[in-house]
């Protein structure tokens, strides 16, 4: 027995002896990104940036909200669309709505882009990479930051400036129109030096220096239109568009090859989103652009005026299906129905859909249409319009008109480079070229931002069809040319809503 | 001594040898000893204890009381029953031995357990809430959260969800942080462990709920939550003693919804769309029989038993209880299964006078099978499609589509996927007991709470064509260690002081590791083998967490008339920096038992009277490890396949700012009590008032997403939770054939907020915001409970006449009217507002315990009053959120239309799920438990070794009393969160059961 008791008091010593036990975390299994050593970590800081702005483009519908206005897009009359009829029927403008779904996805999704930039670019500033590295990759994180910004400030009005080695504090004000719009041009400015020249990288989904002049071109633009009208700044954008053509890298596809899954990240593409079959990664576009019976959620189709004004020929012929495939499901896959189409006319939506976005589809991936193929943001045929454009309003020059010529022959299905007497023009107003741009641009989320910026949005919603099944419930006026900020950021932060905090300059 | 141990191990082995075994006692000159067993009131006492002290021969006394059992002089009977006072009685010459014995005064010499030690009730200066296996043991129960709901003042239990073997959620005296984790903290003999779940509640001797700073503060750090202690079962001294007990039943959901019929629904699809999507042929064909009543589809009567057998005994040296128990439980959603296995071995060993050690172990595993039906999608499925074709094979979409919502057969998931989910659960705790000199102990304890979770799923080729497989290993332990010494001095007894000296460490690690493959090209190998996925992916975590503290504590009494305690702990943990790391956690109480004093000696009334009032400071480190830390994200979301092939792998900075200042979230707490026994505890009171404050939260504070990392946890910000508990007993009858109990516990506790960062409302409920809702639906305001319900307020519908109001607001008759709160012309979100509160006013539970003759009725009534709940499911259900087409709900068929002026919006644009139409009282009354028993106690059952038999029939949620409208007013989808709490949306509805049990004794 006395051994036992010797046994305890030997045991309660050795435990207190053991009584240290570590206060310090381990921290062994966290990876720091403090410091940018190589190449692969540049690589590993960059890839978020990208994924990022694929994400606020994935869902084209969630993204375009707050564009619906426009018409080259309408939506289902029922069903789950209230968020996008609300922008489809003007029903904002004075802070009403700003609580609805889908309108944050733009908001907080390029707002990520902005932060998952500025700590690359911060972070680049202490990096011991190759410095061709580091300045490729700070060219590219500043492209999506001025990407994201530009989206921002033409969507939602101003909007606060936060930039790389900033804290947030939670006290960020709008900054003016003006404001965003120089300090995204200041990092264009450094990006399209900084980066690489088209096709210099096998990598097809990095940004080239086309892309930061392209993205340049269009802010210019934009800077040229409403709210800004800073005329001076069209020559500037003629200029930059001009670069992009001068580089004869890019060139346009025919118009019925150019939407094929086969023609991703093709030469006439300057910056595309990327998606992949082998890591399931999906896009959204055939979805969104698909009705019901055929397997898709009817979120977009093209309103019946801007339909019937689309001029008729082989561009008419691939951005629109008139057809509308009749599908169902059987043991967990996509069957085609009997008949196997309808004609628009007698469709569930009784609209035509896009066939730019349904084309590339995949039928493969269980019981509803997706897709997988890469998503252009900027397309040479739009640098083309630009440069026609901008060069139209400060003096419209024979290779600004030969620019417009191309887009023209391509969209007729003619050779594009090869003068046609039956297509060209000799000139062309900048209203017509506006128009153009509809076109070849629609349902690509820019035609919304052209009559914004060309004040168009009050006479083309005059001209919406009686026949529309979704219903204004007023007539726009500038009120509704900016979207609400949404509520979540409005709530949180001391920002300040539309229109009170929009503030030109 | 040695041979009565291996007897006793071979009982425990082979139990049916024991019949045999009693049958033939032998010793040496023995004779038969006979006698009966009366109370105080003379009348016989059935199925008392009586044995031989020492020794493993015993018996129990028949229905008249009578008893023979065989011993020799010098031997000492020992004759105990529950409830009494046992005896112990030398033989002598007589061969008969009748024994009176002494009714224990309720309750007042029970010992019940602290923290880190045990103490008189009577003794008690803090405030506790005791629960012990005789309140809840009549009642089948299978977990221990059952066992504290409604029995407890002060502790709100609520089953969220009823889904089988799923938890629920306790709350001890209001919610405290608002970031952090408001879940008390779990002591199982001495051992802190994660969680109660898979612990079987047939294991357990009692539970006591420590409230307040003076009860908790002895757990520093991690007391500010409240303390519930458990202790589970030892054998007692006597013979072999075995257990068993079984029940069946079958469980139903309370109520189903009211929805629409096919013909009904499809009507309301035409009215909506404004076209004739179904003709009239059609529609008086769904009349006459088509279509689906999908709530039919989805829930099931669901059958469950539960087999428990126990034995347990001991001699002088020596103790052991040994317990094993199968649970089986279907859900009330289709494929909902669960299974749970339990082992227990707890075993005490005095070795020496001085030396006694003991080891508890535990060991439990459970399965959840089955990918659950969403309700949210699946009750709101087009009805006019039946779940299968003429052929017998899925109707995967509508037969018209985009009607009813965007989703495949809601049958398709439960009937295909496959859920297996297994818990591993091990808990060893053993301690040494030394007694080094006179008054002075040494205790030293220690244990390991090991959880492994090991979770499996698959999604088959049918539901997305490509087979998604998961396999997910979560391992937890929990390493601990505490050596007390204990000091009394109590040689003079007006004069008592014990003193205790603790050091605790403990140890935390986390590890996870989650693989998922997809792009399967068979199903036949389900998660078995992700090999035969083409792509794969694995995520792995690592964590860990140590605490080191130090606790002193003193109570002194005086003249067993004063009495007081004090105590303080210093913990060090490793979840804060250097600097931050240590806190001090200091309490004292004081009791008067004013019962004692002179004066009242001459009021025999009152047998008991005392008077607590306690101080103290408790904290909660209750974030996880890694919180002053931005760690970076890596992830699948943060890869990008930049040729649109293999995704590159990337690193992306936080969502959270560091914040190296973190510390400690600091709880005060006063609290006032008073204890009250009138006629010798016939009735007996308890009374308690508190106050908490929670100050420097370990608050989550908000950024604007916006601006990048949107979390910085900050000591910022205070809570208050103030109220009473109130716990009354009553004898209510016992003469003759009767013995009536009764207890009532009525908790009130009202929360506020009272600080935030520069006082800016929080939104922090994000389990419905970005998924669901496009505005959080709950938020944290100064001023306010923790959390709130926001939306517009509803004022019913534009009527006929009121078109140019409507038109104001860009309305129109027949369209939902908000209320324009700011008067400025427009419905914007500055109209949205506070609109209801999911914190009741008062919560309830009321026990009856009914004996009359050999039959006993048990019944527990729960309430809870002043609660909202925002019926979301009822919000989608008419047609509104961004995942619904089409209205199912019945009331749409009340919806204003220019003929049938109701307030049932029938507008399909401006119409806001976040409004006041959608909250509803939450009150209930609910009959919680009911079971009616009835004792066998005669010799045809003893003849046959059966010393004890009940039968009963049991039920429960037989009756609930409420306005609400959805399943049921109790479960939420809310889970345990409390800054969103009472939200109904896509909720496990909870169930009615029915059971038969029976339970023996050998």
């Amino acid at each position: 027995m006395k051994r036992i008791h010797k046994i305890i008091l030997l045991a309660a010593l050795t435990l207190s002896g053991q009584a240290c036990i570590d206060l310090e975390e381990d921290l062994s299994a966290i990876l720091t990104i403090e410091n940018l050593r190589t190449e692969n970590d540049v690589v590993a800081a960059l890839t978020p940036v990208y994924r990022q702005m694929m994400s606020v483009h994935q869902e084209p519908h969630f993204l375009r909200t707050p564009t619906y206005g426009a018409d080259d897009i309408t939506t289902w009359e029922a069903g789950n669309k209230a968020p996008l009829r609300v922008f489809d029927r003007f029903d904002y403008g004075s802070g009403e709505n700003a609580n609805i779904a889908w309108l944050p996805t733009g908001w907080d999704g390029y707002w990520r882009t902005i932060y998952f930039a500025n700590t690359l670019i911060d972070g680049l500033k202490t990096s011991t990479a190759p410095p061709a590295v580091v300045t490729s990759a700070d060219g590219e994180a500043r492209f999506f930051r001025a990407l994201s910004y530009f989206n921002l400030v033409r969507t939602h009005g101003n909007v606060p400036i936060i930039l790389d080695g900033q804290l947030p504090t939670g006290e960020e004000q709008r900054a003016t129109v003006l404001q965003n719009y120089q300090q995204i041009e200041s990092d264009l400015l450094i990006a399209e030096n900084a980066l690489p020249k088209p096709g210099a990288t096998r990598n097809v989904g990095r940004v080239s220096s086309a892309a930061a002049k392209t993205l340049l071109a269009d802010l210019y633009l934009t800077w040229g239109g409403w709210p800004v009208k800073d005329n001076s700044k069209y020559a500037q954008a003629a200029a930059k568009a001009k670069e992009v053509i001068d580089m004869n890298y890019h060139r346009l596809l025919p118009i019925n090859q150019l939407w094929l899954l086969a023609n991703q990240n093709s030469p006439e593409s300057i910056f595309s989103v990327q998606f992949s079959k082998t890591e399931n990664i999906r896009s959204g576009y055939a979805t969104a652009f698909s009705f019901h019976e055929a397997r898709g959620f009817s979120d977009a189709f093209p309103e019946l005026q801007f339909f019937r004004d689309f001029p008729e020929g082989p561009r008419k012929d691939a951005t629109f299906v008139t057809d509308i495939p009749q599908r169902g499901v059987s043991a967990g896959a996509i069957t085609t129905l009997n008949p196997a189409t309808r004609p628009w006319q007698n469709s569930q939506r009784g609209y035509p859909m896009y066939k730019k976005f349904t084309i590339a589809e995949d039928l493969t991936m269980g019981d509803r249409t997706t897709g997988f193929r890469a998503m252009e943001l900027y397309r040479y045929a739009e640098v083309l319009l630009i440069y026609a454009e901008a060069q139209a309003r400060v003096g419209e020059n024979a290779s600004s008109i030969e620019a417009l010529n191309q887009v023209k022959r391509r969209a007729a299905g003619l050779p594009y480079l090869t003068p046609n007497a039956t297509v060209d023009v000799k000139t062309a107003t900048p209203d017509e070229i506006v128009a153009e741009r509809g076109w070849e641009l629609a349902g690509e989320y820019k035609r919304w931002f052209d009559l914004v910026r060309t004040e168009k949005v009050e006479q083309i919603a005059a001209k919406r069809d009686a026949a529309e099944r979704v219903k204004p419930v007023r007539m726009p006026t500038k009120a509704q040319y900016i979207a609400p900020i949404p509520f979540q950021a409005i709530s949180t932060s001391k920002l300040i809503q539309n229109p009170e905090g929009f503030k030109i300059q | 001594m040695k041979n009565n141990f291996t007897l006793q191990a071979r009982k425990i082995l082979i139990p049916s040898l024991l019949f045999l075994l009693l049958g033939l006692q032998q010793g040496f000159a023995q004779k038969v000893i006979t006698g009966t067993v009366t109370d105080e009131k003379n009348e016989a006492i059935p199925g008392a204890n009586v044995y031989l002290k020492g020794g493993t021969t015993g018996t129990n006394s028949d229905a008249t009381g009578n008893f023979s059992i065989k011993a020799s002089s010098g031997d000492v009977l020992v004759i105990s029953f529950l409830g009494y006072q046992a005896k112990e009685i030398t033989v002598g010459a007589s061969s008969t031995i009748n024994v009176s014995l002494k009714p224990d005064t309720r309750q007042l010499e029970d010992v019940v357990v602290v923290g880190y030690g045990t103490v008189r009730k009577s003794d008690l200066t803090g405030s506790l809430a005791s629960v012990s296996a005789k309140d809840f043991e009549k009642q089948p129960l299978t977990k221990l959260d059952q066992a504290l709901q409604g029995r407890a003042a002060g502790v709100q239990v609520t089953q969220t969800s009823g889904a089988p073997g799923s938890g629920f959620k306790i709350r001890i005296r209001g919610a405290n942080s608002i970031s952090g984790n408001n879940n008390p903290l779990y002591v199982l003999d001495g051992l802190i462990v994660g969680d109660i779940n898979s612990i079987n509640v047939n294991d357990i001797a009692s539970m006591e709920v420590l409230k307040d700073a003076s009860a908790t503060a002895i757990y520093g750090s991690r007391g500010a939550n409240g303390v519930v202690l458990i202790t589970t079962k030892k054998g007692r001294k006597g013979p072999a003693k075995i257990e068993l007990g079984y029940f069946t039943g079958v469980s139903n959901v309370v109520q189903k919804l009211d929805l629409m019929n096919p013909a009904e629904f499809a009507e309301g699809v035409n009215f909506a769309e404004r076209k004739e999507i179904f003709s009239q042929a059609e529609i008086s064909g769904l009349r006459n029989g088509g279509g689906e009543n999908w709530q039919d589809r989805f829930f099931r009567p669901a059958p469950f038993n539960n087999t428990q057998l126990s034995v347990s005994g001991g001699s002088d040296t020596f103790d052991y209880f040994i317990s094993g128990n199968i649970n089986n439980a279907e859900g009330t959603i289709i494929n909902q299964d669960y299974k749970r296995y339990t082992l227990r071995a707890n075993l005490n060993a005095q070795l020496t006078s001085k030396l006694k050690v003991g080891l508890n172990t535990f060991v439990s595993r459970e399965k959840s099978t089955g990918a659950r039906a969403d309700l949210a999608a699946g009750l709101t499925w087009d009805p006019t499609t039946p779940a299968f074709n003429e052929q017998g094979a899925y109707n995967f979409i509508p037969l018209k589509p985009g009607i009813g919502n965007g989703t495949a057969n809601p049958l398709l998931v439960p009937e295909n996927s496959i859920r297996e989910d297994f818990n591993d659960r091990l808990t060893l705790s053993g301690y040494a007991n030394y007694d080094l000199a006179k008054n002075l102990v040494l205790n030293i304890s220690g244990g390991v709470d090991r959880f492994a979770t090991n979770d499996n799923s698959y999604a088959p080729l049918i539901l997305n064509n490509i087979g998604v497989a998961s396999v997910e290993n979560q391992e937890v332990t929990r390493i601990q260690n505490t050596n007390r010494l204990t000091y009394k001095i109590d040689r003079n007894p007006n004069h008592v002081v014990t003193i205790d000296a603790i050091h605790e460490q403990q140890m935390v690690t986390r590890k996870n590791n989650t693989s998922t493959a997809s792009n399967f090209f068979s199903d036949q190998t389900t998660y078995k083998n992700l090999s035969l996925g083409s792509i794969q992916r694995t995520q792995n975590i690592f964590t860990n967490e140590n605490l080191q503290s130090f606790l002193g504590r003193v109570n002194y009494s005086l003249l067993n008339r004063f009495l007081l305690t004090a105590s303080v702990r210093v913990d060090g943990s490793s979840k804060f920096r250097a600097g931050n790391r240590w806190g001090v956690f200091p309490s004292g109480s004081v009791a008067w038992k004013i019962s004692e004093e002179e004066f009242m000696k001459s009021i025999p009334t009152v047998n008991d009277l005392k008077l607590r009032v306690s101080y103290g400071v408790i904290g909660s480190q209750a974030i996880g490890p890694l919180a002053t830390r931005a760690n970076p994200i890596i992830s699948p979301g943060v890869n990008y396949p930049f040729t649109g092939g293999t995704a590159t792998i990337g690193v992306a900075p936080s969502n959270r700012a560091a914040n190296p200042d973190l510390t400690w979230e600091t709880t005060t707490q006063g609290n006032i009590g008073i204890d009250l026994g009138l006629w010798n505890s016939k009735v007996t009171l308890s009374l308690d008032l508190y106050k908490k404050n929670t100050t420097d939260l370990l608050l989550n504070t908000q950024l604007p997403s916006f601006v990048g990392p949107t979390i910085v946890t900050r000591n910022v910000g205070e809570v208050e939770n103030k109220g009473f508990d109130i716990s009354l007993g009553f004898d209510v009858l016992r003469r003759n054939d009767w013995d009536i109990t009764s207890s009532l516990n009525i908790s009130r506790n009202r929360n506020k907020v009272l600080a935030l960062v520069s006082d800016e409302p929080l939104e922090l409920g994000n389990v419905f915001y970005t998924n669901t809702f496009p505005v959080n639906p709950t938020r944290v305001e100064v001023g306010k409970p923790i959390s709130t319900f926001r939306g517009y307020v509803f004022e019913g519908v534009y009527q006929a006449g009121e078109e140019s109001e409507a038109a104001r607001f860009n309305r129109k008759p027949g369209d939902a009217k908000y209320k324009d709160i700011n008067g400025d012309g427009r419905i914007s979100t500055d109209d949205i507002t506070t609109v209801g509160d999911g914190n009741p006013n008062f919560t309830w539970g009321w026990n009856w315990d009914i004996n009359y003759k050999k039959f006993n009725l048990n019944f527990l009534l729960t309430g809870s009053q002043g609660n909202d709940i925002y019926n979301f499911q009822r919000g989608r259900m008419m047609a509104l959120g961004a995942q619904q087409f089409h209205a199912v709900h019945s009331d749409y068929l009340n919806r204003w239309t220019p003929s049938n002026p109701s307030n049932i919006p029938s507008g399909r644009d401006g119409t806001e799920l976040l409004s006041s139409q959608f909250i509803e009282d939450g009150s209930f009354t609910s009959l919680k438990n009911v079971a009616l028993g009835y004792n066998f106690e005669d010799g045809v059952l003893q003849k046959i070794g059966i010393s004890k038999m009940r039968l009963y029939v049991s039920a429960s949620n037989l009756l609930i009393l409420t306005k609400y409208r959805g399943f049921d007013p109790e479960s939420t989808a809310s889970g345990s969160s409390d800054v969103d709490l009472g939200i109904d949306y896509n909720a496990f509805p909870i169930n009615r059961t029915l059971t038969l049990g029976l339970n023996l004794t050998f």
